[in-house]
């Protein structure tokens, strides 16, 4: 019963989290892309545009959900849950702190990484039952992006779990506290930077509100998975679009940042702020993927399976060799 | 900006029986409803190098429609008009396959004026739905301001 | 089934999917519809299906005095409505012979120059958001909201401004509107700067525009194109130039031309337009002459028996006015050249064989405006 009672709580906080994240990045893009777009209205909404939000929110609440003729009622109601619940899942495993978190996992990247796969089968599940052409052709593009960017998105983190010779997240973040020679933090974003290039090159691929945004539901004559979908439904789309900018943001955080830790702070004192300085630099790199959002134009299907399947795999396979070498040269008969 | 009359009729002459003017408008060809096609290839090969069919419309003369094309030759900077009549739900000849810029006037032509289209490779309507009256011939009225508030 | 598909599959044969772009659809820029057929991705064939905007433009210009034809020409193209009234002026007073004051000469030019930059920007800005851009269009419609404010203080409309008649134009440059014209053009040449580097000198839509929508030399004049859309192809014709109207023969003004024929070769045309065109207004500006911007004239024009043509060069290429005057007040027949309906024309054309993901930047970087094409 304690046990149960334990992980209802955790996944109840799981939610409310998620749930708050696109709250809260709802805001951000708001203000952000606001001041970006000359478009000051939604700042002054309220202290700092805080009504906007609100009323974004409300609104996706309130909004009459519409079911277009001729769907799949059941394959369509179902799809934006499929979506939603690994996005929501991906979030068990992220280490907040030490101590904070939902789950521990001693193979937690492969998990997240996992669940963030399984994403594309609701996509791909949710334009069939829309029955239409657009949607189809938006979720195929979906599909085929997320095949070119998970594999090179899986093997730049790999070099990290060569030296630190796990896959449990809080490890490695672990692996980071310190410094080297005693002037720059031991986080891998420096010794493995073709890595967080990678990295970030495939994690902008992978999500849905940046660059490689070709699904788009804009001006394409094709819109996304979401051209069929209205209110609440449309709003799960979204905050599960947004919940995994976070968990890439989070992710890329833990692996090449050094998670919840920060170089040159005592430990102890560490441990109380852990939280506050993980979500602060999670939230920087959303800024900066919603950043690239704001201002890159959309990159066609064929040019970016090129950059997948002929650049970043094949590089990312001769930085794993590199970084292998060096591991075995360095540290013979074992690993770290 | 007008070619020479003289240098036109002579070209013309072993094409179709046409008479060329120079009026308010320019040089003007005044051709037979079947020889316009002909003239439009001949004047586009000749040494005047007409290689643009700016415009083409149609023009209700009561009687009949005249159809008039207006080519431009870029390299020598001038302007020729070609001008058939047809009668009213008559056939219009495409010229699509001399100047591929006629498919889309062509089309609103034949619509507006009632006319039919031959040789087009794909003579529907463009602007007005099915069964509309042809708009532009002058026996169409327009509604005035009453009749278009008593409905 | 598609000739991709390998013999022995005939079970996953693919079939052709119709898509219908528009009529009502971000990218269509207007009332177009496009019927595009694809297999898979890339398109088929593609139809334009017309008719949304008709408004019978022709029909009532036969119905109304040669003074109110620039009205009617406003509706035409929306975007550039200066131009559709300077030709419609100018055929009617060709055709009456009528000689306009040499300030109306001028007042002409830079009209016609700040609505070609307004509209270029409305371009501008629909074009980059086909790409997948959006911030670039809060800026473009920052820059057009100052043209139009200016040729609001200076016609009194933002849109349809009815200012140009036949004899001249309807009022002079006030005061507070020269200012605005002196302030705009203090920054635009910087603010034009900073367009081009944000958008076309992102690496990421070069790569999308080079090689994309080809249209060479010969094809586009065999489809009548014109203004951009054929200088873009390598062909230097520009109406300003070739036969001069309004005060263009005393101006001075490049002319772009592009190599390719490409969606960046005819963005990069734009874009210098508006840089040549921003040149004008400042030479307008300096060199105004003084005097009356109308000529006297009779309550009602009749101009005798008689046939003429006018073109202007309007942002989207040749705009043309066509009159048959019968001697009566309302002209016989009033037909005007819609250079945007030659654009469709190459678009059916250039979309074949193209990607379905550069359908909507096609349709932009050939610069239509259905309500000059369907009248």
């Amino acid at each position: 019963m304690n046990a149960l009672l334990s992980s209802a709580l955790h996944a109840s906080a799981a939610l409310v989290l998620v749930l708050l994240n696109g709250v809260v990045l709802v805001f951000m893009l708001r203000r952000m892309i606001g001041r970006m777009h000359l478009r000051r209205g939604g700042l002054h909404a309220g202290p700092g545009g805080v009504i906007q939000t609100a009323a974004d929110v409300l609104k996706l609440l309130s909004k009459e959900g519409t079911r277009p003729g001729g769907v799949n009622r059941w394959v369509y109601a179902i799809a934006p849950m499929a979506v939603f619940v690994p996005s929501l899942v991906a979030y068990a495993a992220l280490p907040f702190s030490e101590t904070l978190r939902i789950t521990r996992l001693d193979t937690g990247l492969l998990f997240t990484f996992a669940v963030l796969s399984v994403v594309p089968l609701g996509v791909i599940a949710g334009s069939l039952a829309s029955a239409s052409n657009r949607a189809l052709i938006g979720a195929m593009r979906v599909v085929a992006r997320q095949l070119a960017c998970s594999v090179p998105l899986l093997l730049s983190v790999l070099p990290v779990v060569m030296i630190t010779g796990t896959l449990d997240l809080g490890d490695i973040v672990n692996y980071q506290t310190g410094l080297w020679s005693g002037a720059f933090p031991r986080w891998f974003a420096i010794p493995l930077l073709p890595s967080l290039a990678i990295f970030t090159t495939a994690a902008l691929c992978g999500l849905d509100r940046t660059v490689f945004d070709i699904h788009g539901i804009e001006p394409g004559p094709e819109s996304g998975l979401a051209g069929e979908y209205s209110a609440m439904r449309f709003g799960l789309l979204c905050i599960s679009e947004f919940g995994n900018v976070f968990v890439i943001s989070a992710l890329a955080v833990t692996v090449f940042f050094g998670g919840w830790t920060l170089p040159f702070v005592p430990l102890d004192l560490q441990s109380s702020i852990g939280p506050v300085v993980f979500l602060i630099k999670t939230y920087t790199l959303v800024f900066l993927f919603l950043w690239t959002r704001s201002v890159l134009p959309r990159v066609r299907t064929d040019q970016l399976m090129d950059l997948g399947w002929k650049w970043l795999i094949p590089l990312s396979i001769v930085w794993i060799m590199l970084v292998g070498l060096v591991v075995k040269a360095s540290l013979p008969g074992t690993v770290v | 900006m007008l070619p020479d009359v003289t240098a036109v009729r002579s070209l013309l002459s072993g094409v179709a029986e046409a008479e060329a003017e120079c009026t308010s408008l320019g040089v003007v060809v005044h051709a037979s409803s079947g020889d316009a096609v002909a003239i439009l290839a001949a004047l586009k090969s000749s040494e005047f190098d007409f290689a643009v069919l700016i415009d083409l419309l149609g023009t209700d003369l009561g009687d009949r429609v005249e159809i008039t094309y207006h080519l431009r030759s870029f390299t020598r900077d001038e302007d020729i008009f070609v001008k058939s009549s047809l009668p009213h739900g008559g056939t219009l000849q495409s010229a699509s396959g001399v100047f591929a810029s006629a498919l889309l006037p062509e089309r609103e032509t034949a619509e507006l004026f009632g006319l039919v289209l031959a040789g087009h490779p794909n003579p529907k309507r463009l602007l007005t739905t099915e069964g509309q009256e042809p708009l532009l011939l002058r026996s169409v009225p327009i509604r005035t301001v009453k009749e278009v508030r008593d409905g | 089934m598609s000739p991709r598909a390998a013999e022995h599959v005939e079970h996953t044969a693919t079939g052709r999917m119709v898509f219908d772009v528009g009529s009502q659809h971000p990218s269509t820029h207007g009332l177009l519809r496009l019927a595009i057929e694809t297999d898979g991705e890339e398109i088929v064939s593609a139809e334009a299906c017309l008719g949304f905007l008709h408004r019978g433009i022709e029909k009532l210009g036969e119905h109304r005095r040669y003074h109110q034809l620039p009205t009617l020409m406003d509706r035409g193209d929306y975007l550039s409505g200066i131009h559709g009234e300077l030709a419609s002026a100018l055929a009617v007073e060709r055709l009456r012979g009528i000689e306009v004051p040499p300030k109306a000469h001028w007042l002409r030019s830079l009209l016609g120059e700040i609505n070609r930059i307004a509209s270029h920007m409305a371009w501008y800005g629909t074009f980059g958001r086909d790409a997948g851009v959006t911030s670039h269009f809060f800026y473009s419609m920052r820059d057009r909201e100052a043209l139009l404010d200016i040729l609001e203080a200076v016609t009194g409309q933002r849109m349809t401004f009815n200012y140009v008649r036949p004899g001249g134009v309807i009022a002079d440059l006030t005061v507070v509107a020269e200012s605005k014209i002196r302030r705009f053009l203090r920054t635009f040449d910087a603010h034009l700067d900073e367009h081009q580097t944000f958008l076309g000198g992102n690496e990421l839509l070069q790569k999308r525009l080079r090689g994309v929508g080809v249209i060479d030399r010969d094809s586009a004049m065999s489809l009548g194109l014109t203004g951009a859309n054929l200088r873009a192809s390598g062909v230097p014709y520009d109406v300003r130039r070739d036969r001069p109207y309004a005060a263009y023969s005393e101006l001075e003004f490049g002319i772009p031309i592009g190599t390719t024929g490409d969606a960046m070769d005819r963005y990069l045309v734009r874009i210098e337009e508006m840089r040549q065109a921003a040149r004008i207004v400042r030479q307008c500006i300096e060199g105004l002459p003084e005097g009356a911007v109308m000529a006297k004239l009779p309550k009602a024009l009749r101009p005798r028996e008689g046939e003429t043509y006018a073109c202007v060069e309007s942002p989207r290429g040749e705009l043309g006015v066509h009159l048959v005057a019968d001697g009566s007040e309302t002209p016989r027949r009033f037909h005007y050249r819609a250079p945007s309906l030659f654009a469709i024309a190459a678009l059916e054309q250039m979309l074949p064989g193209t990607l379905l993901a550069d359908a909507a930047l096609l349709v932009g970087s050939v610069d239509i405006v259905p309500g000059e094409v369907e009248r």
